[in-house]
């Protein structure tokens, strides 16, 4: 079958044409990459596209079948086995509603350590310091996680050994797409702490999705949630000699391997 | 469409109609019972488009499984300013399933035509397919709207998995003419189904 070895997308008027083929999924991955990155500048279309998905929603809801009862029991067994995407990092991360980064100022929220153990606080603080040399930003949101993230405490005290490791090191990167990654990352602990901001936000379909590339070939290193044009902290470990980390665009549901071209590359060696 | 169209397309099927867009947020913190709540009310629509693309019972449940649980793990990306929670669930379901079918076509590596031959479009044919249910007539009311090239268009890709070039190969048709009529056939389907561009 054909593929996407003659992309004839043109100019962004040209692009338009696409949005039907692409809210039927009738389009190659190529074309869906180009395409997105055209909806994230074109609220027009983004207002297009939804409509049209809820249309071919409607196609879709047309079909109804009658699962056996048994494969309830069994998504029930599977959902208990599989973790989740850690909520996105928004303002006031207990906030259910459905209202988009809300805008509220970052900089200026209190940075007071909660009940924590003081050489804790200290390790936090410390590793918010860290990022935000990189960008306050970033930083503000990075400690707001580091005490919020009750749901994954496990991560987040990797997050801080990561940030306040002494052999850490930092390093920056622009993204392709828009936006700038920031990897802090210790050697001797064969591990990083990702986060990213003012990242071009991806239609529901899509999502980032980061990469450990190296001799030892592509390991998926997580999805990345992105609220508000930022993405993160999120660990990575397991990382081997010659590894770099990428960043790609893959489809929603993530993929056992990259599709695309990376949007990012970062050098993971000291 | 009026809200309790709206409401019955949402939670028809089951006795607690709760709507999707409320659950994905709840599920997203791990919420079981929200989970279970969503299966009660999408699995039917997520397995019926999927075995529709796919023909084959046996996987279609399996990517059924594979889409559900990837509802439970990306809960927390949904984003209501996008779109309603069964358009969001419905798009998963469906771009899995056409990523499905055209790696098994591919691996196949069967002659385009040859593996098309079996999926001759007429118009008749798509509206027949798409019955049953309140929805149904409702899908198949609009789709009786259609130009049948609009219509060919649509089925060939929405069901069928294909791509608009190939669907212009199939249907000898000029690529460009694919991608207009596959708008506006969609333009159409959205104005008749009565998607009202944005309530929530």
């Amino acid at each position: 079958m054909s593929s996407g070895d003659e992309l004839d997308i043109g100019p962004d008027s040209q692009l338009h044409t696409l949005a039907g083929a692409y809210a039927l999924d009738a389009v190659t991955e190529a074309e869906r990459t180009a395409f997105s990155r055209h909806l994230a500048d074109c609220a027009a279309c983004r207002q297009e596209i939804r409509e049209f998905q809820e249309a071919t929603a409607l196609l879709a809801v047309a079909n109804r079948a009658e699962p056996r009862p048994e494969l309830k029991a069994s998504s029930l067994r599977a959902i208990g086995r599989t973790s989740q995407l850690a909520p996105p990092v928004r303002n006031g991360a207990a906030d259910p509603g459905p209202s988009p980064a809300s805008g509220r100022p970052l900089r200026g929220r209190s940075m007071r350590p909660a009940r924590r153990p003081r050489v804790q606080a200290r390790m936090a603080l410390a590793a918010a310091a860290v990022l935000i040399a990189a960008g306050g930003v970033v930083g503000a949101v990075l400690h707001d996680q580091v005490q919020q993230l009750s749901q994954s405490q496990r991560q987040s005290r990797m997050i801080a050994q990561v940030l306040t490791a002494p052999d850490r090191s930092m390093r920056t990167e622009n993204v392709s797409t828009g936006g700038q990654a920031t990897v802090v990352l210790s050697t001797r602990q064969r591990a990083l702490v990702f986060t990213a901001h003012g990242l071009r936000s991806l239609p529901v379909t899509e999502s980032y999705e980061l990469w450990l590339m190296g001799p030892r070939g592509d390991r998926p290193a997580g999805m990345l949630a992105v609220q508000g044009g930022m993405a993160g902290p999120a660990v990575v470990s397991g990382l081997a000699a010659g590894d770099m980390l990428g960043m790609t665009i893959e489809p929603a549901s993530g993929s056992a391997a990259p599709t695309s071209a990376p949007v990012m590359m970062i050098a993971t060696a000291s | 469409m009026t809200e309790p169209e709206r409401r019955s397309l949402a939670g028809s099927g089951s006795g607690q109609a709760r709507r999707l867009e409320d659950l994905l947020p709840l599920i997203a913190r791990g919420d079981e019972s929200a989970y279970e709540a969503l299966y009660d009310q999408a699995a039917g629509r997520v397995l019926g488009v999927i075995t529709r693309v796919l023909r084959d019972p046996a996987q279609s449940e399996e990517v059924m499984q594979e889409v559900l649980l990837e509802v439970w793990r990306t809960a927390s990306r949904f984003d209501p300013t996008l779109g309603t929670g069964i358009s969001w669930v419905m798009t998963l379901a469906h771009r899995r399933a056409v990523d499905r079918v055209r790696s098994e076509r591919s691996q196949a590596s069967r002659e385009l035509r040859g593996a098309a031959a079996a999926h001759v479009v007429d118009h008749d044919q798509v509206a027949e397919a798409v019955e049953v249910s309140m929805d149904r007539q409702r899908v198949r009311r609009c789709l009786a709207v259609l130009t049948p090239l609009q219509a060919q268009c649509v089925d060939l890709a929405y069901f069928g998995g294909y791509t608009y070039r190939e669907v212009g190969e199939l249907l000898g048709v000029p690529t460009g003419t694919v991608k207009t009529r596959m708008r506006d056939g969609l333009i159409k389907l959205r104005d008749c189904l009565g998607y009202d561009g944005g309530a929530t």
